[in-house]
């Protein structure tokens, strides 16, 4: 296992190499334009003086702001009108035809109007990350705590749980799973409202980078926009999976215990 | 409520834990009405290791399930240690057939669930979790996950969170159904023993003879519709029980015959 494992992985850098020396001999040899196709070489160079300028470091310290900021109040939102719905059928019945009709309205459409409301500041930024990261949130919250496990509820109630503590050790942790998949959605969710956000006018953020390099013409200053911003999903997704397995270390093998028969 | 009626029980001599009277539910599935339990009048007395057998449909389950709260019957009386069971409670523990630990908590956490629930102090909990750990044969295995566990083993925990708040009636419903037949047969074998230290009332629900046999002080058969006690025997086999025992068949073919099984075996 671990031989094959080791082989695909042998296969998979050999692969990415030859792509990039592909890339690279091409935007080389004068056959397509080395303006409109940087080599990779010269878009690492880009990237390492925008590094030394501190204007990379700026805009993805503003971008990052933002996304973390969006994403834990949206996020926050969606948990506590995911758990009120739940609990209380009133609550559900009163706001749930509201929340169904904004959901179905893509959230990159209210980019202009948070604009228009909010102005190109931090403010219409930060509204609409926690805009598009509240509805996956808030649904798989809400349907995780309704739909708790009626086996285990049984469980707890004929071991003298009630009230509160049957809510706070038993209900929650029994919808986390749900939640923990609603926020992972999420995290993807705040990257691409940010970058839509970013596009549509800001002061800086690495939205805004692209979008400048594209106005003066500086393709290689785009890709450095592109890669930083690949790495900042991948890495937001890695340290949600790390934190998850270290805080829940159950969550993972349960998931896979569940595929089973 | 009801003054106490002496039940058609020829067995209840001791203290009487668990009493019913004319106990009946009937479930409503939309196209018809089943009578999942006619109407049944029991008396089970303390320390009882009461099995109730019979096959699918006999209502073992729902009276185990009306004992325990979680469904309320359509008529009759059930009354617990003199109280009218009204809803779940500590005082009588459950253990399921599908283990139904929670999976977000250590075994530990699981075994110590319901004394959190009454709010017991740390120290005391973590004292009784050990003392159960050990009784039920895991006392290192505390630390896991429920998904760390062999079935078996999770079934075990299962047990030990039942008895932790020392409840006086310990309802079990299938629970080594599931299990393998030598993990089955070593359980047995820890509840007999569970059952001879500590004293709990208990009433297992199986549909397997022999176990029934192995474990039950007294044996109670069950026949479907309506749901009815169609067999209600002590067994004085003496422990260890051998399966080989004559008498042990003996008990067996006569059990057999009341649920209506052809014993080609």
């Amino acid at each position: 296992m671990a031989f094959g494992v080791s082989r695909h992985s042998v296969a998979g850098m050999i692969g990415t190499l030859a792509f990039f020396g592909a890339w690279e001999a091409l935007s080389r040899s004068g056959f397509v334009n080395n303006v409109m196709l940087p080599a990779p070489s010269t878009i690492v160079q880009s990237a390492w003086e925008l590094i030394l300028t501190g204007e990379l470091p700026r805009h993805l310290g503003a971008s990052l702001v933002r996304a973390a900021i969006g994403f834990l109040g949206g996020s926050a939102l969606g948990v506590i009108l995911g758990v009120a719905m739940a609990r209380l059928p009133l609550l559900h019945g009163t706001i749930n035809p509201l929340v169904q009709m904004f959901r179905a309205v893509p959230s990159l459409a209210f980019v202009p109007l948070a604009i228009f409301w909010f102005g190109i500041g931090e403010m219409s930024k930060i509204v609409l990350i926690a805009w598009g990261v509240f509805f996956p949130v808030w649904v798989n919250t809400y349907i995780g705590v309704r739909d708790v496990s009626p086996l285990l509820g049984r469980a707890a109630a004929s071991l003298g749980a009630r009230g509160w503590r049957n809510f706070a050790y038993v209900v929650i942790p029994g919808a986390l799973p749900f939640i923990i998949a609603g926020l992972r959605v999420s995290l993807s969710v705040a990257l691409v409202v940010l970058v839509a956000a970013e596009l549509a006018g800001a002061a800086f953020g690495v939205g805004y980078l692209i979008q400048m390099s594209q106005q003066v013409f500086r393709v290689d200053q785009m890709f450095v926009g592109l890669i930083a911003l690949g790495a900042m999903g991948f890495a937001a997704d890695l340290l949600f999976e790390h934190a998850v397995r270290r805080l829940l270390p159950w969550y993972g093998a349960e998931q896979a215990g569940q595929k089973g028969p | 409520m009801n003054a106490r009626v002496e039940i058609a029980s020829p067995i209840a001599v001791g203290e009487p834990l668990i009493t019913c009277i004319e106990l009946g539910h009937v479930y409503d599935f939309g196209r018809g009405r089943t009578a999942a339990l006619g109407s049944i009048s029991l008396t089970i007395d303390r320390g009882e290791f009461v099995c109730v057998l019979g096959p699918s449909g006999c209502g073992k389950t729902t009276l185990l399930n009306i004992l325990a709260g979680f469904v309320v019957p359509a008529h009759g009386d059930v009354r617990v240690g003199g109280h009218a069971v009204d809803g779940p409670s500590s005082e009588r523990g459950v253990v399921f057939q599908d283990y139904s630990l929670f999976p977000w908590l250590t075994a530990q956490a699981n075994v110590e669930f319901g004394l959190r629930m009454a709010g017991r102090a740390a120290r005391e909990r973590a004292t009784i979790a050990h003392d159960l750990l050990g009784l039920v044969g895991l006392p290192d295995e505390g630390a896991k996950y429920p998904f760390e566990l062999s079935g078996g083993m999770k079934q075990r925990i299962a047990i030990a969170r039942a008895l932790a708040t020392r409840p006086s009636l310990l309802l079990m419903d299938e629970p080594f159904a599931a299990l393998d037949a030598m993990t089955r047969s070593s359980l047995q074998a820890k509840l007999v023993e569970i059952h001879r230290q500590e004293r709990p009332t208990i009433l297992f629900v199986t549909h397997n003879i022999t176990e029934a046999l192995v474990l039950a002080s007294r044996l109670i058969v069950m026949a479907p519709n309506p749901g009815r006690i169609v067999e209600d025997i002590r067994i004085d086999l003496p422990r260890p029980r051998r399966r080989t025992a004559p008498r042990f068949n003996e008990i067996y073919e006569h059990v057999a015959r009341a649920i209506g099984l052809e014993t080609a075996e």
